[in-house]
């Protein structure tokens, strides 16, 4: 049946059942019956195949027909959208640790003052003394009520501590500092022609906080870039000649043999592999010159053509076969062809693909000869077929796959299976019926291909080889000197992935390996070998004391043994929590391996770890869809933009073109993400304990009357105007360091490792540094204030000049403190502090010059220029400014001077200033403003 | 090239900003700037401080309290609050001469101005002298809104109604005559509250503008006859009604009264014996409260104040200490910038 004009598809009678909207981008299980008149109703399956998802585009065709099956909100499209899980940093849950101890501490002022002002107002003296009368009203007004009143009103005078501000400020500081990773040209990747991309900004600063790095293997550490190597029929190894660069070759014999005996039986099961791999694939020709997605060029004679597919080692198999002489042409109306060595074309009707799929690990297809044969062809891991193999030459494939596994190749098995007339119809049943179900149609076609593929026959194995990304063991060395853990998670064979992470250098020479894998765990039992591993582990260490870096472990570990592992003891608290002795294994190795890994084990293995006493901070990577499980579990998931689609990318938080990307992510803009953000989030609370401690002092003195110390507008604008764009561009532009320091010396990142700019004891010393400010602005003014003439014509000042005065000093004092604390002053930084402390004094001369019609009250009128016009007001500002910074400089000298941080020695060590004329000029007009 | 052109596209700017590469100074707190830094701060500070300190010793005060707790004060019999119009006087004597120009201040004890509710009972457009604020004043004035009788009390609030009303009048005793010392209460309140902010009603009379409202319940006389001396002085911009609208910032505080500038006095005050005499009117006690007065003179720097000078003195010589502290840790450690 075909519809090719519309007329056609208008006689088409059907109906689709359809299963309810779920997520899944890649499943779909439907049925559409079709309806012909007055016979019985045609069933056909549809699935993910048939489903085109939203905003997909048309390749290979022109048009197509289709129905709508979800719309709107129930397209899949939409269903992923919110399914997301929220993530939120360990900066974001100590930030908010840090406002619960201030909202405490603002009820708890709300409460001393409300207890304080009634323990004071018991003589009715000082309740209402003849000058201030209360109302009727508030006579009347019972205490309790009148009690509640005056706790909300000290509530609201005091609310400022809580730093709303500060959340509005982060989100901005995490939007547009996520701009940089963005822009970031030194992670721009030419081939691909695309940069980094941030699909979240809520992570940025975790990105200084990685202690475990779970990456995976294919694409990640590897290119991905496949490359046939070698195969072997029966234990007889075939090299093609030339390497293939995607440079067109001459299919002509290229057939190297090593062992060449040629026999009957030998030639058929040759002849069987070659045709095996050119047929049991899912690989598209593609005859036009540009295409997306994966391209091969190969020579036919016609403009060139390319082999599409999704897996790289299909294409990488079926180039390999043509320059053994095998070309796989076209699949056409059902029949593949086949140009044999001999130059003829072979076709075979393609009758079924059993796909490929990670649990199973292999493929089939099932075609039918010219010869009227039903042949079985299947290709997958050795692992998965080698149980279901009945003869064949075993034992020489599986020795020649060993070998390729220890070289870093990638190894596939191949065997085939001839059925008969009887056999196929019961293959098609099985199938039809599998795949025509509505409920559970995974499981039954699972089933189906498990009756189906078996008794095989053994041909021979393929081996691939997959690069190791460009300054991938760069990185890695590089992580591990940052401190982090880097684990590398595959499905591939142990042998395959232990030389690559030798080559990556995640294990070194010097490394030495744990096992714990099937192969052990046959033969003493799982108990016994964890027990001796953590002996080992735990001696080591003992012997080596604190310098822990003489000899570190690398661990292996198979899919295998980890469930056993992870699977819940049924005996209770018997010999012990596996678990536990695991993860104690494993915190004393600085590289994992774990292979044989179904996808999701390595979410498992990373909920694991992330579960584990410390809740370490946990970076996942990966390219394929077999990595959206742990990148969506781990605390960042990053995505490579890969060649197996953009899976990973679409569900990752980051997604990067390449794996050594991740060296500068890390290590450069995770750091300054973190310590930004640390400085942002401490200084905010600092800045409004400064801004709001004098005014509870305050209230001591004005008989707890909910007096405000400043005026509205200060009160209103401090946190908007007058301190907000300094924090905002330093947690913008800070480098404390920089960039060449950080990707030179990795071992930087330990310094700010496990959170430790925003710790308890750091949280502390800036809240009691604010504090101690705080008190210094209160009781400077206090004292200067106290019976005492500020002008010399002898005129007083009021209440608002002396809250004015203690705001000038606090508004210099936190703007001077953030620009004690910046490392990195380009001229923004200087255009922001400079600039807003300038704002401060205009707006406050624009504020108090004018009288404001649409203000009811004009206290603050003149106030400010009165006290500029004052000899010791201006002293007293200067001298209470460098007494609240006196003590944060001198920690800062002596801590850098007693016992400095790695990052100080850094600092130190660094050429020095580059200073520009600029910033010269701007420099000396601060100068003469600080010193007014 | 299509392929060129979408690599364009995405590839990002390279600009000093995007790549993070903005030319930048990065000073460092290191021991070659803080030590010779706080050194010249703390001898700066220590320069400051003395001259402070210097100028404040120079200046003369004197506190005289006049509340009449104790019976052998003079002022005692005026504490009963049932007599009307009590005056008492209180000598002293000055040994030497009090240099002028002198400065004559009431000063209040435990009188919480800066109470917020008493803050805020007062009517700004009232005393800007808008006409409608008269017949209906703010309510943030109350209770001092309206009286009794429900007639609108104008200045109205707490602060006007409040306002201190104890009257000084100052006599040297030259040989047994008592010679008044002429007191100048002009510009004692501020330029701009005297001119902009607080104005009398455009009215030709301005007694006129007071049709139909109250004076404040604790006033003696209306707004318009506060001074009777001086019929320009009356009204919002009164100078000692301005003073008192100026809130204190603590509860201790002390206003300005008037300044001894004229005649004989405008040198100072020669030694000799005075006389204060006060006309006592305003209650104290019943807070606690405490009443007085004072004289003194200022320099450049205000009054006498002694707090800034030896802050100023005491932080220098800290800023010495910190900086020799430092200089023998970096001595012990090293001078890791050196390394």
């Amino acid at each position: 049946m075909a519809f090719r004009t519309e007329q056609e598809v208008d006689s088409l009678h059907a109906t689709i059942e359809c299963e309810q909207p779920q997520p899944d981008l890649y499943k779909f299980v439907g049925r559409i019956n079709i309806y012909k008149d007055k016979e019985e109703p045609v069933a056909r399956p549809l699935g993910a195949e048939n489903l085109l998802l939203r905003g997909a585009t048309l390749k290979n065709t022109q048009h197509i027909y289709a129905v709508a099956v979800y719309t709107g909100m129930e397209t899949k499209m939409a269903l992923n959208y919110q399914s997301k899980s929220q993530k939120r940093s360990a900066v974001e849950k100590s930030m908010n640790a840090f406002l619960i101890v201030y909202l405490c501490i603002l009820i708890s002022k709300a409460v001393i003052n409300t207890v304080l002002k009634y323990a004071w107002q018991w003589s009715p003296d000082r309740d209402e003394p003849w000058y201030n009368h209360r109302t009727e009203n508030e006579r009347q007004r019972h205490v309790v009520i009148r009690a509640f009143t005056d706790f909300l009103a000290f509530m609201v005078l005091f609310n400022y501590i809580i730093p709303v501000s500060m959340y509005v400020t982060v989100e901005m500081q995490k939007f547009l500092g996520s701009y940089f990773i963005t822009w970031d040209e030194e992670m721009f990747d030419e081939e691909l022609g695309e940069g980094a991309q941030v699909n979240t900004s809520d992570l940025n600063e975790e990105l200084g906080q990685v202690e475990y790095v779970f990456t995976d293997k294919t694409g990640t550490l590897t290119e991905n870039n496949m490359e046939f190597i070698e195969c072997c029929v029966d234990g007889n190894v075939y090299i093609p000649h030339a390497i293939c660069n995607g440079q067109i070759l001459s299919a002509a014999s290229s057939i190297d043999m090593i062992d060449s005996s040629p026999g009957g039986y030998r030639r058929e099961h040759e002849d069987l592999f070659f045709r095996a791999l050119c047929l049991c694939h899912t690989v598209q020709v593609k005859e036009e010159e540009t295409v997306d997605g994966i391209k091969r060029g190969i020579h036919q004679g016609r403009p060139t053509s390319f082999y599409i597919s999704s897996s790289p080692d299909e294409v990488a198999l079926v180039e390999g076969m043509k320059r053994l002489g095998y070309t796989y042409l076209r699949l056409r109306d059902n029949y593949m062809e086949i140009l044999n060595k001999d130059d003829e074309i072979e076709r075979f009707e393609l009758l079924h693909v059993l796909n490929f799929d990670s649990v199973r690990r292999r493929m089939s297809v099932i075609v039918k000869s010219s010869s009227g044969e039903y042949l079985l062809f299947c290709k997958g891991a050795d692992s998965s077929i080698f149980p279901r193999v009945v003869s064949g030459k075993v034992e020489q494939v599986k020795a020649r796959v060993e070998q390729n596994a220890v070289e870093g190749l990638r190894t596939l098995c191949v065997a085939y299976r001839r059925l008969s007339e009887t056999e196929y119809e019961e293959v098609c049943h099985h199938l039809n019926e599998a795949k025509l179900a509505l409920q559970d149609r995974e499981q039954r076609l699972a089933q189906a291909y498990d009756i189906i593929e078996r008794d095989f026959v053994l041909l021979g194995a393929t081996a691939v080889e997959d690069r190791l990304q460009e300054k991938a063991a760069d990185t890695i060395e590089s992580l591990h000197k940052a401190g982090m853990k880097v684990w590398v998670l595959t499905g591939d064979k142990m042998e395959t992935a232990a030389a690559t992470c030798y080559a990556s250098k995640l294990f070194r020479r010097s490394t030495q390996i744990l096992e714990l894998t099937k192969k052990r765990t046959e033969e003493q039992s799982l108990h016994d070998v964890l027990f001796e591993l953590n002996r080992t582990v735990l001696r080591q260490r003992s012997i080596s004391g604190l310098s822990v870096d003489c000899l570190d472990f690398g661990l292996i570990i198979d899919g295998a043994t980890l469930s056993a592992v992870l699977k819940p003891n049924q005996e209770g608290a018997g010999p012990g929590n596996y678990r536990e002795i695991f993860l104690e294994i494993c915190r004393n190795c600085s590289a994992v391996l774990c292979c044989r890994m179904a996808p999701l084990q390595k979410a498992q293995i990373v909920k694991l770890i992330k579960a584990s006493k410390e809740h370490p901070i946990t970076l996942a990577i990966g390219d394929g869809a077999n990595d959206v499980s742990m990148i969506l579990e781990a605390h960042v998931g990053i995505g490579i933009m890969g060649k197996e689609g953009r899976q990973a990318a679409r569900n990752s938080d980051y997604a990067i073109p390449k794996f050594k990307h991740l060296k500068k992510m890390l290590l450069v803009h995770g750091h300054y993400y973190y310590i930004r953000i640390a400085e942002l989030v401490q200084y905010f609370f600092y800045k409004n304990v400064c801004f709001i401690f004098p005014q509870f002092l305050y209230q001591f003195f004005c008989g707890f009357s909910q007096q405000p110390l400043y005026d509205t507008a200060y009160l209103t604008l401090y946190n908007i105007s007058f301190t907000s764009l300094p924090i905002l561009l330093y947690s913008l532009v800070e480098q404390h360091v920089t960039m060449e320091t950080l990707k030179r010396e990795p071992s930087l990142y330990r310094d700010i490792a496990k959170n430790s700019l925003l710790r308890w004891p750091v949280f502390l010393y800036w809240t009691c540094l604010g504090v101690f400010d705080a008190v210094i602005f209160f009781f400077g003014a206090y004292f200067l204030f106290d019976n005492t003439t500020f002008t010399s014509n002898g005129q007083m000042f009021g209440n608002w000049t002396f809250g004015t005065l203690v705001f000038t000093v606090l508004v210099f004092t936190v703007t001077l403190k953030l620009a004690l604390d910046t490392h990195h002053w380009t001229w923004i930084n200087h255009f922001v502090i400079w600039g807003s402390l300038l704002f401060y004094v205009i707006f406050s001369l624009l504020w108090g010059g004018i009288i404001w019609p649409f203000l009811n009250y004009q206290r603050m009128y003149y106030v400010f220029m009165q006290m500029l016009s004052s000899g010791p007001a201006w002293l007293s500002i200067i001298l209470l400014i460098t007494v609240s910074l006196l003590p944060d400089v001198i920690k800062k000298v002596l801590c850098r001077a007693v016992c400095p941080s790695a990052t100080e020695r850094a600092q130190s060590s660094r050429p020095c200033l580059t200073v520009e004329p600029s910033t010269i000029f701007m420099l000396s007009q601060s100068s003469s403003r600080m010193s007014f | 090239m299509v392929k060129q052109e979408k690599e364009l596209a995405n590839r990002p700017d390279n600009t000093a900003y995007t790549q993070q590469r903005l030319p930048a100074w990065q000073p460092m707190l290191s021991a070659g700037i803080i030590i010779p830094g706080f050194v010249i701060i703390g001898l700066a500070f220590i320069g400051i401080g003395v001259a402070l300190f210097v100028t404040s010793q120079s200046i003369q005060v004197l506190e005289l309290d006049y509340t009449g707790v104790e019976q052998t004060s003079p002022c005692f019999k005026c504490t009963d609050q049932t007599i009307k119009n009590c005056v008492c006087k209180l000598d002293f004597n000055i040994d030497k001469l009090f240099e002028g120009p002198v400065f004559f201040y009431y000063g209040l004890s435990n009188y919480f101005q800066n109470q917020r509710k008493y803050g805020v009972s007062k009517d700004d457009t009232q005393l800007s002298g808008d006409l409608d604020n008269f017949k209906t004043p703010s309510d943030t004035c109350l209770p001092y809104r309206y009286d009794s009788q429900g007639k609108p009390i104008v200045p109205c609030g707490a602060i006007a109604n409040s306002m201190f009303n104890d009257t000084f009048k100052l006599f040297q005793i030259v040989k047994g005559v008592r010679k008044q010392v002429p007191f100048d209460g002009k510009g004692i309140a501020w330029w701009t509250d005297y001119n902009i902010k607080y104005r009398n009603p455009s009215v030709p009379v301005l007694k006129n503008a007071f049709n139909g409202t109250v004076k404040p319940i604790s006033w003696p006389r209306p707004a318009y006859e506060l001074d009777t001396s001086d019929p320009a002085n009356n009204g919002f911009i009164n100078q000692d009604f301005l003073v008192w609208m100026r809130r204190a910032a603590l509860p201790d505080f002390r206003k300005l009264y008037r300044r001894i500038t004229d005649g004989d006095y405008a040198k100072g005050l020669p030694a000799g014996n005075y006389s204060l005499e006060i006309a006592y009117n305003y209650p104290v006690l019943d807070f606690d409260g405490r009443k007085k007065v004072l004289l003194s003179n200022v320099s450049w720097m205000g009054g006498k104040n002694e707090f800034l000078g030896i802050a100023y003195l005491v932080i220098g010589s800290l800023c010495i200490v910190m900086s020799i502290v430092m200089l023998i840790v970096y001595a012990k450690f090293k001078f890791p910038e050196e390394d």
